[in-house]
């Protein structure tokens, strides 16, 4: 197919670490309107999201098809849209997806979740769309949806939430879904054992956050990891623990975008100090763990980085991509080991990395 | 036409000094109302800070506003020359109204700045315009009773 014949490697030499490693990059499918997250199949080809709507299968071979979705909420403008597609951790035997979008309407809206069916063979479909979770309260404006997703061990779910920008100050408030992460089981429910279970916001999970759009549950290390955009520098990759505050925005590395000050405080008692910061901000989008590192793909940053703990301290490893110039909004590892990045643009792709030493 | 720029210049540094210092009282208002103490010390850093970063980005703002609001303020005044001081003070602050209304619909975020989010800091944001209209008008064409007014000694 064309996207196969397109699927060219670009042997990129990065001026990354001192290990001179070198990245290799090879198209899946291109083409695709602002791509947002995509899940590998265990029989083969991906599910890619569009953030303008779609939901697509792409096969191996760069070969689309697009997936029909019963979403009449879906509310798709500037950062609103469809994000994460995610399979449940018993996919091969229910099939069942969870997917994350922007619902409502441009005065009442905020991120929804569904859980879906999807059928055994191409051609797809989905059937059975349920709402699991909504974000409340519904607010007006199109900006901080967080919508990165991850399972736990217990099979229960973790949902990263924004702060829908003009509302920082809810971020504090363990009454509302506003700056999060909220923890729920498969059927939307929050699990008893939550940290704020008596709250008007049963769901949350950890508190005092911006717009997180990157998070991974480390199986090995049973640790969470997370990034999330700060203002103007200030971006964050924390260790999630449950009930934790993060600071928003009572302490932060970054400014304003005007330059004003947003608080005082970089750090406070209580509040949980990021591992790792980036000012000037790099727009951290994506997160996945490679080989115990973690790789983070920048849409500001145009980069792909590789950071490696160590003495407990997240450091960088190294920098890779910069030679495409492209935003890249997503980073995954997929199940078979194949490392996968999406780049953000109405003609972005679907590359696949590898990195050779 | 030097005394027209000087004027128009302390129009702009003057709303854009007194925009900086309220500006940053909300921001801390808001910060002291999630239980956050902030002691004089940090609140006189904070000013300072923003008075170095936002200060600029609000002059910015406020030169083409007042440019236009000071013009049309102007043909007003021709028109009816006795509300001269008003027509300045009412442009300008409808000028910077107008201003955060437009950089609102054009930026990605809904409020660009955050002390607009309310409309009693919207209003309070938008009077430093009116501000720099009084003081463009005020060394530009200052009225009789203002030159006669004694200076300190």
């Amino acid at each position: 197919m064309k996207q196969l014949i397109l699927a060219i490697s670009l042997f990129v030499l990065s001026a990354v670490s001192a290990q001179a490693a070198t990245v290799r990059t090879e198209v899946i499918a291109d083409k695709l309107n602002y791509p947002w997250s995509v899940a590998e199949l265990p029989e083969g080809g991906f599910l890619v999201t569009e953030r303008s709507g779609q939901l697509l299968y792409a096969s191996d071979s760069g070969d689309k098809q697009v997936i029909k979705l019963d979403l009449p909420d879906l509310y798709a403008t500037a950062q609103a849209g469809l994000f994460e597609v995610l399979l449940t951790p018993d996919f091969v035997t229910s099939r069942e997806l969870v997917i994350s979008y922007s619902c409502g309407t441009e005065d009442a809206n905020n991120t929804c979740v569904v859980r879906t069916k999807l059928s055994a063979q191409p051609p797809y479909i989905v059937t059975n769309s349920q709402n699991i979770f909504t974000a409340l309260p519904k607010k007006e404006g199109a900006a901080h949806y967080g919508a990165r997703m991850t399972w736990l061990a217990d099979n229960t779910l973790l949902v990263a939430l924004g702060d829908g920008f003009v509302y920082r100050e809810q971020a504090q408030n363990l009454d509302n879904h506003l700056g999060k992460i909220v923890r729920i089981t498969r059927n939307g429910k929050a699990p008893a054992d939550n940290p704020f279970f008596h709250s008007q916001a049963p769901e949350i999970f950890s508190y005092g956050h911006r717009n997180v759009q990157g998070l991974i549950y480390d199986q090995a290390r049973d640790s969470i990891w997370q990034h999330e955009h700060g203002p103007k520098g200030g971006d964050e990759l924390n260790k999630i623990v449950k009930g934790g505050n993060y600071g928003w925005p009572i302490a932060t590395f970054g400014i304003d975008y005007t330059g004003a000050k947003v608080s005082p405080f970089s750090q406070l008692p209580g509040v949980k100090a990021p591992l790792y910061q980036w000012t000037p901000s790099l727009a951290p989008a994506g997160l996945a763990l490679y080989q115990g590192d973690l790789l983070v793909a920048h849409l500001a940053g145009k980069r792909l980085q590789r950071l490696r703990l160590i003495d407990d301290q997240w450091q960088l490893e190294g920098d890779y991509l910069q030679e495409l110039n492209a935003r890249l909004r997503a980073v995954y590892v997929a199940p078979s080991g194949r490392i996968l990045v999406l780049t953000d643009s109405a003609e972005g792709k679907l590359l696949q990395v590898s990195f050779e030493n | 036409m030097v005394r027209m720029f000087v004027a128009f210049l302390s129009a702009v540094v003057g709303a854009a000094l007194v925009g900086t210092v309220i500006q940053t009282q909300f921001n801390l208002a808001e910060i002291t109302a999630l239980t956050v103490d902030v002691d004089m010390a940090m609140r006189m850093d904070t000013i300072i800070h923003d008075l170095l970063h936002f200060g600029p980005v609000f002059a910015l703002m406020l030169t083409p506003t007042l440019l236009v609001a000071f013009i049309v303020a102007r043909g007003l005044s021709l028109w009816r020359p006795q509300f001269e001081r008003g027509w300045f003070i009412i442009g300008g602050g409808l000028g910077l109204a107008c201003t955060f209304w437009v950089v609102d619909s054009l930026a990605p975020m809904p409020t660009l700045i955050a002390a607009n989010r309310t409309l009693v800091g919207f209003l309070l944001m938008s009077s430093t315009g009116a501000f720099g209209g009084w003081i463009f008008d005020r060394l530009w064409h200052p009225q009789p009773r203002e030159l006669a007014e004694e200076l300190p000694a």
